[in-house]
């Protein structure tokens, strides 16, 4: 078994070395590939980032009756806060409110006309995040029922709409990334496939001479698996070499959103290290199984 | 013991309608047969017939040429013999085994006990010929200390000794048909199929082949070879075997290439 498997590595190695150009050739139609993933799974995951992102700032304003206790208020905050389609709440009072009518004025450069005012026209609210924003039809209603809630901004149609926008978006990006990576699937199997043909009498001597399939297939197996690490090797170096240029590009987008750059980094490296390793395998095992079944 | 072969039931993976109606046929098969197709019929995906009702006997040790026209079946028998193709119909059995029931892997097993020759050598070019030889051995999982001595061996046997480290493309015709000859002979085999070995090479080095095959024949080989070269097989008086459109038309002992009447 350790020498049949040493036997197949010793084979893959020097058939990767004998047949040098048809393998640099597969290698870097690999790393070619594997990028070309690699680089739709970042826009991919920067497209989700973004959605959430966008969905998050859907938030559902309740205003409160100006006479409502505090205890009331309070214990409202509380249950709100207890309901599992409940992300966030943030009680807005009606000091806070005016501060932040003011101070949004100020930012648009345009003139404090509440300090004619004698009173406060501004209501309390409570702010309510969602973790799911298709839970916003549901949660106002309950708000709705609340003695201390005077009315709830409706603005369903908008929220509705900008789920619509974000279900296609998301959609959409998942299958152009699927669609892609059909493609890589194909392209790589089908220049395995080319390396292989091109070792065909190799082939065909191994069977005349009573060569058991498992010492036709493996060998070429492994210089497959050899194909596909080595070119998410290059591909991942290449990644890295780009990665300071490509933050430095990116820098506005990651402080606004809030993207976790290390788990992503190792999301791709599992990503382009395992399409690597089983599209190579993969090519082979197909391409080598064509001259087995007879 | 001579051995009346009934005819053998239809396969229930392929039944044959015309085996309801057929000739009863009885071949004698000696004890010692090495080959046996029994009723064989081949005909291709392409619907091409390339044999027909064929029944052929070799017994172990017999040299036996087939000869006929390009395209008369000759190599398709060779191809059922190495189970490359099944029989459409019938029964093939190699070394006492039915070639149609071997499992996948027997296959390569039966196949080790049959060494190939063709008339294109199929030579890798890019490993010398002790490789080339070696390499027959390798890739059926023989212990690397027990390469050398048996490559080093059949070399011998063919008469490489001098040219071990060439590459195929550094030697003649004849000898790159000795490095495939001693390729199949690695394996010790008790069957060595020749498909036209001596077609792409000059009268004088074909004779140095067919010596060659007439020795390893008489070193116990059954050799079956096919082959064009008329005025080889008219002096060697062996056993032909005629094809003409997938039939036998001939089987003599001690024959000629072409009919004599």
């Amino acid at each position: 078994m350790i020498a049949f498997v040493a036997f197949s590595l010793r084979r893959a190695w020097l058939g990767f070395w004998r047949n040098a150009v048809m393998s640099i050739a597969a290698t870097a139609t690999m790393v070619l590939m594997l990028l070309l993933l690699a680089g739709f799974w970042i826009v991919q995951a920067g497209l989700l980032a973004g959605l959430e992102f966008v969905e998050q700032k859907v938030e559902i304003v309740a205003d409160l009756h100006d006479d409502a206790r505090q205890e009331d208020v309070d214990d409202l905050v509380v249950r709100v806060r207890a309901m599992p389609e409940v992300d966030r709440v943030t009680f807005v009072s009606r000091e806070e409110a005016l501060e932040r009518f003011r101070a949004a004025r100020e930012a648009q450069g345009q003139e404090d006309l509440t300090r004619y005012l004698e009173t406060n026209p501004l209501h309390a609210s409570i702010e309510v995040g969602l973790v799911d924003t298709r839970d916003f039809g549901l949660v106002s209603e309950r708000l709705r029922g609340e003695a201390a809630v005077e009315r709830v901004k409706n603005i369903k149609d908008l929220v509705d709409r900008v789920l619509t926008v974000t279900d296609f978006l998301r959609t959409s990006g998942t299958v152009v990334l699927l669609v892609i990576g059909f493609i890589v699937l194909f392209i790589i199997v089908n220049t395995i496939r080319l390396a292989v043909v091109a070792r065909a009498d190799e082939i065909e001597v191994m069977r005349l001479v009573g060569a058991s399939d498992a010492f036709i297939r493996w060998p070429f197996v492994f210089e497959g698996a050899f194909m596909g690490l080595l070119g998410a090797v290059l591909a991942l170096a290449v990644l890295g070499v780009a990665a300071d240029p490509l933050n430095r590009f990116m820098f506005d987008f990651f402080r606004v959103l809030p993207i976790d750059v290390a788990p992503l980094a190792r999301d791709l490296v599992l990503l382009v290290g395992g399409a690597g390793l089983g599209l190579g395998v993969l090519g082979s095992w197909i391409s080598v199984r064509t001259y087995l079944i007879r | 013991m001579t051995l009346v072969a009934p005819e053998s039931p239809p396969r229930p993976s392929r039944p044959s309608p015309r085996r309801w109606f057929g000739r009863r046929r009885t071949i004698q098969v000696p004890d010692d047969a090495l080959v046996v197709l029994r009723d064989v019929t081949k005909r291709y995906p392409n619907g091409k017939l390339a044999l027909v009702d064929v029944d052929l006997v070799v017994p172990e040790g017999d040299f036996v040429f087939l000869v006929g026209p390009s395209g008369a079946g000759k190599s398709t028998i060779m191809r059922l013999l190495i189970r490359d193709e099944l029989a459409t119909r019938g029964q093939v059995i190699v070394d006492g085994r039915d070639v149609a029931r071997l499992s996948r892997r027997q296959i390569p097993k039966v196949r080790r006990t049959i060494g190939i020759v063709f008339q294109d050598f199929k030579l890798l070019p890019s490993k010398t010929v002790y490789e080339n030889v070696a390499f027959a051995l390798e890739v059926t999982g023989t212990p690397r200390k027990r390469i050398r001595p048996t490559v080093d061996r059949v070399l011998a046997l063919v008469g490489l000794t001098g040219v071990v480290d060439q590459y195929p493309r550094q030697l003649s015709g004849g000898e790159q048909q000795r490095t495939a000859i001693a390729r199949a002979l690695v394996h010790e085999p008790k069957l060595i199929i020749a498909d036209e070995p001596t077609g792409n090479l000059d009268p004088l080095i074909s004779w140095e082949i067919i010596q060659l095959l007439l020795r390893i024949n008489e070193l116990g080989v059954t050799v079956l070879m096919a082959t064009h070269d008329a005025d080889v097989v008219t002096s060697l008086r062996r056993r032909v075997v005629a094809l003409e459109e997938g039939r036998i038309i001939r089987d003599e002992a001690g024959g000629t290439y072409h009919r004599e009447d």
